[in-house]
């Protein structure tokens, strides 16, 4: 990829009709830039719209209003080629049936790469990953931490433009969240790629992203937008370092009065 | 089932078993058992038989059987019978197990036509199928077509059911993953619905074939010229009560090797979801 580029979403707005047929407005208006060769993380109460944001600007749901662009960062006009995206799912996500290399090959599969090619890049991919060795392993074997890491070769062998990240650690127990989300943030600094991150873990997205945007409750929308230049590399170090934990208390404070309303809504809808 | 424990046995296994001579002991094994019954029902059956000086019309002795049987498969053209009814089993198996879950596939992907099916699947499903053996003599004879079609439509309705029952309750995360990585719709259907609904479509499978083995049974009974069935009413209608007997048990023989196969198959296929 010659140009860098940006990730533009203008006025995007989501309304569905519920089962009961009432129309349910999960996104308002979203507006918010993404740059390239930086991580980008979305915080917010859960059932925001987060990941259905996310899923908008892969391609797999229409919006129902305004549009995801993609734009090359210093001109701002639009790209030719779509950049190349790919996902890490917070359930992971695997083919059960596939061996581990299979599930990594799955992609150079579709795209018609011979097997000998895909085999090889899968063990590389996984090697990335520290998982060497399991590559003839189903993933029903693997712990939930190890499933995660080929969840995330079997995106990263696609040498993706924009990394995807959906809860990445959200089904993981916490201290495998802790070792996961240092490898994650040394993976994303060594290889540079743009990466969008949704999270509910604050301390995740400070540790891993340059910018936070914080959202609403239901209807999303984006309550703030936070950067973070904490030095990198980043690791668990990091929570001690100057100025972590006034990020922390500012995102904090911006969410828990979100997170207050989501509960509300909640209660009343219950 | 055989050569499994019940939880009783389980638990108390390893504190009740105190050391016996080896050889009683190994006939208690629950598997060993199990053939010494069998051993001594047919035991009992030749020695009754034999000192009750009953009729062998009514009952022959089990080696009377065992003749007749050997003497079938070498003499009475048995074999021709059995590859005739085998044929006619898998041969209609195979149409159905294709047409089966092709609609399977077409029916889960597309409402429309699972509108369209639906219908028809209600109303034909309940069916006994054996009742349409008159209509299907009267569309197709009684040759090798009708007994295809037979075997095939008892097969047919549990392997389009289960089809798509196994490719509705695929997890959408796995078809979100898949057009992630670039995956068209045919993919998708080829590497993730139809992968994620083969245990489902065998248990399908399961349940066809044995409605299968039933109507090709009964056809053949009914028409047929050659084949296990054809034999058995045969045999019966000259009273030679010894051949009916060893039809049965090529019969059931049949049905112990076709359950194993399927056994054997459904390890194979599950690998991924074991350990």
């Amino acid at each position: 990829m010659g140009e860098d580029v940006a990730i533009e979403c203008d006025d995007i707005s989501l309304t569905y009709s519920a089962k009961s047929g009432t129309p349910v407005e999960a996104l308002q208006r979203v507006c918010f830039r993404v740059n390239p060769r930086r991580v980008t993380a979305i915080i917010g109460p859960s059932g925001c719209g987060k990941s259905t944001l996310l899923l908008i600007i892969r391609g797999l749901l229409a919006p129902s209003g305004g549009r995801v662009r993609f734009v090359d960062a210093q001109s701002n006009a639009a790209v030719s080629a779509k950049p190349r995206m790919a996902t890490v799912w917070q359930g992971f996500n695997l083919f059960p049936w596939r061996t581990v290399s299979e599930n990594v090959g799955f992609g150079l599969e579709v795209g018609g790469i011979s097997r000998s090619e895909r085999t090889a890049r899968a063990r590389r991919s996984l090697a990335q990953v520290d998982l060497a060795g399991f590559e003839n392993k189903y993933p029903r074997q693997l712990s939930g931490g190890m499933r995660q890491r080929v969840g995330l070769a079997r995106a990263l062998v696609m040498e993706p433009d924009i990394l995807l990240l959906d809860e990445p650690f959200g089904a993981l127990d916490a201290q495998t969240r802790l070792v996961l989300q240092e490898q994650l943030a040394q993976l994303v600094e060594k290889s540079g790629t743009t990466a969008l991150l949704v999270t509910h873990s604050i301390e995740e997205a400070i540790l891993l992203a340059d910018t936070v945007l914080v959202m609403t409750a239901r209807p999303g929308r984006i309550a703030a937008e936070i950067h973070v230049d904490l030095p990198r590399p980043r690791s668990m170090a990091t929570t001690h370092a100057s100025g972590y934990s006034s990020l922390f208390d500012q995102i904090y404070s911006l969410l828990r009065d979100e997170v207050v309303r989501a509960m509300a809504t909640e209660t009343e809808s219950a | 089932m055989p050569g499994e424990r019940s939880p009783m046995e389980a638990t108390t296994e390893n504190a009740t078993r105190r050391p016996r001579n080896k050889f009683i002991q190994k006939l208690g094994e629950p598997r060993v058992l199990g053939w010494i019954a069998v051993a001594f029902v047919l035991i009992m059956w030749e020695a009754i038989v034999a000192i009750a000086h009953l009729n062998p019309i009514y009952l022959p002795r089990p080696t009377q059987i065992l003749i007749a049987l050997v003497s079938m498969f070498r003499t009475g053209g048995l074999l021709n019978d059995l590859l005739a009814t085998l044929g006619r089993i898998f041969g209609g198996f195979a149409i159905s197990l294709a047409i089966g879950s092709l609609l399977g596939i077409w029916m889960a992907t597309s409402d429309r036509v699972q509108a369209i099916a639906d219908n028809f699947i209600a109303a034909l499903y309940p069916l006994p199928k054996i009742t349409l053996i008159p209509l299907l003599i009267i569309w197709l004879g009684t040759g090798g077509p009708f007994m295809l079609a037979i075997s095939a439509l008892g097969a047919l309705f549990p392997i389009v059911i289960n089809t798509v029952l196994g490719i509705r309750q695929c997890d959408p995360g796995l078809i979100l993953a898949a057009r992630d990585l670039g995956a068209t719709n045919r993919q998708i259907i080829r590497m993730v619905l139809l992968p994620s609904a083969i245990p489902s479509i065998f248990a399908g499978v399961r349940l066809g074939i044995g409605v299968s083995i039933i109507l090709v049974v009964a056809a053949e009974m009914v028409v047929g010229k050659v084949g296990l069935g054809a034999r058995l009413y045969l045999a019966g209608q000259i009273l030679e009560t010894e051949q009916v007997f060893a039809v049965l048990i090529v019969l059931a023989i049949l049905g112990v090797v076709v359950t194993k196969a399927q056994d054997w198959v459904d390890v194979r296929l599950n690998q991924w979801r074991l350990s």
